[in-house]
């Protein structure tokens, strides 16, 4: 079993769900998290042009906090590069500040519900290559 | 690459953000948490407090900068001279694979 945490743009967030779900795993959690990044976003407010370039040089120097979403999903070891290639699909932007995906190693998970442990307990079963 | 838990005093997470900065660790994520500790929170006369509200810090870095890191965050995190009840905890756990989503790249250490 593998924890994947992935931190998004907060309008992805639709987007991401559907395309997950899509791919059979419809289970995850979500949290609002502030973060920021290497440091290379160039900052820009819509609209008025002038007014903006005003406004930014007030801005602190350095990198910002930026809300973004933190989703945490539990996934088989098989499902892992799948579930990535998803993320990355529909966050892609190709400009600074999309987002990153951890991969870090689960030792154990438990339905509350009915106790199960291990891979049983989690949700993308469905989602697995069948196997031979 | 490793990933570095920080749960620190809210009053202190501008100082601990900054001197990661200037450590050279700019990508940090940050959340409110509430938690309490092995002294099992806090008791104010009659009143004990064991939701006591925090900060947590994420980060995560390559494996040769874990003891820079966690110094720096220990040296900024720490009230008082020799710290205090309540300064918070550091976690730090493996990281298998990371991937920087704008250009689809696996980072390496």
């Amino acid at each position: 079993m593998k924890e994947i945490i992935a931190i998004i743009r907060m309008e992805k967030m639709n987007a991401v769900k559907e395309a997950l779900s899509e791919a059979g795993l419809p289970s995850f959690t979500a949290r609002k998290v502030l973060g920021r990044g290497r440091g290379k976003v160039e900052y820009f407010l819509r609209g008025n042009e002038e007014k903006s370039m005003e406004a930014l040089d007030t801005m602190p120097p350095g990198p910002m906090l930026i809300p973004k979403r933190m989703l945490t999903i539990a996934v088989p070891d098989a499902l892992v590069a799948k579930t990535v290639k998803t993320l990355i699909d529909v966050n892609s932007t190709g400009r600074a500040g999309d987002g990153k995906i951890f991969v870090l190693p689960l030792l154990d998970a438990c339905r509350v519900r009915t106790g199960e442990r291990g891979d049983l307990a989690l949700d993308e079963q469905s989602a697995l290559p069948a196997e031979a | 690459m490793i990933m570095v838990r920080a749960i620190v005093r809210p009053e202190k997470v501008s100082e601990v953000m900054a001197a990661l900065m200037y450590a050279g660790f700019p990508a940090v994520t940050k959340m409110d948490v509430f938690g309490r500790g092995k002294q099992r929170g806090m008791r104010i006369g009659e009143v004990t407090y064991d939701e006591l509200p925090k900060e947590m810090l994420l980060t995560v870095v390559p494996t040769k900068d874990k003891e820079l890191v966690i110094e720096t965050v220990l040296k900024a995190a720490r009230t008082g001279q020799k710290g205090a009840y309540g300064d918070g905890k550091v976690f730090v756990s493996p990281v298998d694979e990371v991937y920087t989503v704008s250009s689809a790249r696996k980072e390496t250490d």
